[in-house]
């Protein structure tokens, strides 16, 4: 088989793969804009101000989400020639808590930075990766809101150690997510509006977006567990380079 | 005032849902999952049940055949306020009156006057009759 046709296969992969991604975005989108025409008619019925921050707060996690999708099919386009860097997970992490807060306490979860000692830089693409943990933030906040009524759910957004390298990612108590409903989920995606059924009531896109941006960074989202808890995570390769790391 | 079981998973509709039903004058129980839904049906004895099909876990067209199950549960009219389009297949009106659902409500296209309206519609009317909104 030529190089031309193995290319064209390649990029035939790559054209139904951001089709499926903008399919399930579409889905997915379709709440916040639902949850802001409600919201803005209940404010208009009832008079109640304090519902525009939440509206407001709403369209911004939206707006986010649709960039770090167009980020993901813009860094597909440049994979081969994307240039990774050292960067600071730990400064990663504190930015994406920080991106996620808001939402989170919207959505009545408590938000938890654990990160256990000092990491050497690791080798990703800072925006790349800092849109692949918001997205996957997005989809654990929703499926954390949805099982507990009587505790405040905690969601973990974790680093440690392992044999492969430093492993980060979100972590929580989430009964139903396990390998085998991810890989399925991964398979079903852009195919049906609920490809991870067992965990959340939409597409869930975030997760897809996040394992898109990861894989043009030569790592994937994977099943991982921290302390007690599981989760979705990616291995980074650590590196010795001397340089500033951002 | 009726007492309003809602089955909503999102949080945010949840609660939008909720305070436009109760400014309606509703007593509402709101609830996330299927399996949360079926646990409080005993405790709430609800007039009317406002269903998502869309659910995590146990979808509700399995929370319709459970709940429908129960003798006490049978006469209590359901509306489906959904993300599932009713065109589809899988909603067919053979289904509809299987299930004895009382209106349909595509979410996207339904302002929470309609909703509300909706509601005191099928409260004022004899179950079982299906219509489409």
């Amino acid at each position: 088989m030529n190089s031309d046709v193995l290319r064209r296969r390649g990029q035939n992969h790559q054209v139904g793969t951001n089709e499926r991604l903008l399919q399930a975005l579409a889905e997915q989108i379709k709440l916040p804009l639902l949850q802001i025409a409600r919201r803005a008619e209940l404010a208009r019925l009832s008079s109640d101000t304090s519902l525009v921050e939440s509206i407001e707060l709403t369209a911004d996690s939206a707006l986010r989400l649709i960039d770090n999708y167009l980020l993901s099919t813009k860094l597909a386009r440049v994979q081969n020639s994307l240039q990774l860097e050292p960067v600071s997970i730990a400064a990663v992490l504190n930015e994406t808590a920080h991106e996620l807060s808001k939402l989170a306490a919207q959505y009545e979860c408590e938000l938890e930075l654990h990160l256990s000692g000092r990491y050497m830089p690791i080798m990703a693409h800072r925006a790349g990766l800092e849109a692949a943990l918001t997205s996957l933030g997005y989809v654990f906040i929703e499926a954390q809101s949805i099982r507990s009524h009587k505790h405040r759910p905690v969601i973990k957004l974790a680093a440690h150690r392992s044999k492969y390298g430093i492993v980060a990612g979100m972590f929580a108590d989430l009964e139903g997510l396990s390998r085998d409903m991810y890989q399925r989920g991964r398979g079903l995606y852009g195919h049906t509006p609920q490809p991870l059924t067992q965990l959340v009531s939409t597409s869930g896109v975030g997760v897809f977006v996040a394992d898109s941006l990861l894989k043009t960074m030569s790592t994937r989202l994977r099943l991982a567990h921290h302390q007690k808890l599981s989760g979705l995570a990616a291995t980074f390769t650590p590196t010795n380079q001397l340089s500033l790391v951002q | 005032m009726a007492k309003v079981l809602l089955v909503e998973p999102d949080v945010l509709l949840g609660q939008t849902y909720s305070a436009a039903l109760k400014q309606a004058d509703h007593l509402v129980t709101w609830c996330q999952t299927a399996q949360q839904a079926i646990q409080t049906i005993d405790s709430k004895s609800p007039d009317i049940v406002i269903l998502e099909l869309q659910l995590a876990m146990h979808n509700g067209i399995e929370f319709l055949y459970e709940f429908r199950t129960y003798n006490d549960w049978q006469q209590v009219p359901v509306i489906v306020l959904s993300h599932v389009l009713p065109t589809l297949k899988a909603m067919s009106p053979v289904l509809w009156d299987h299930l004895h659902i009382a209106a349909y409500h595509y979410k996207p296209l339904t302002k929470l006057s309609e909703l509300t309206r909706s509601v005191d519609r099928v409260l004022s009317n004899p179950p079982y009759v299906s219509q489409l909104a």
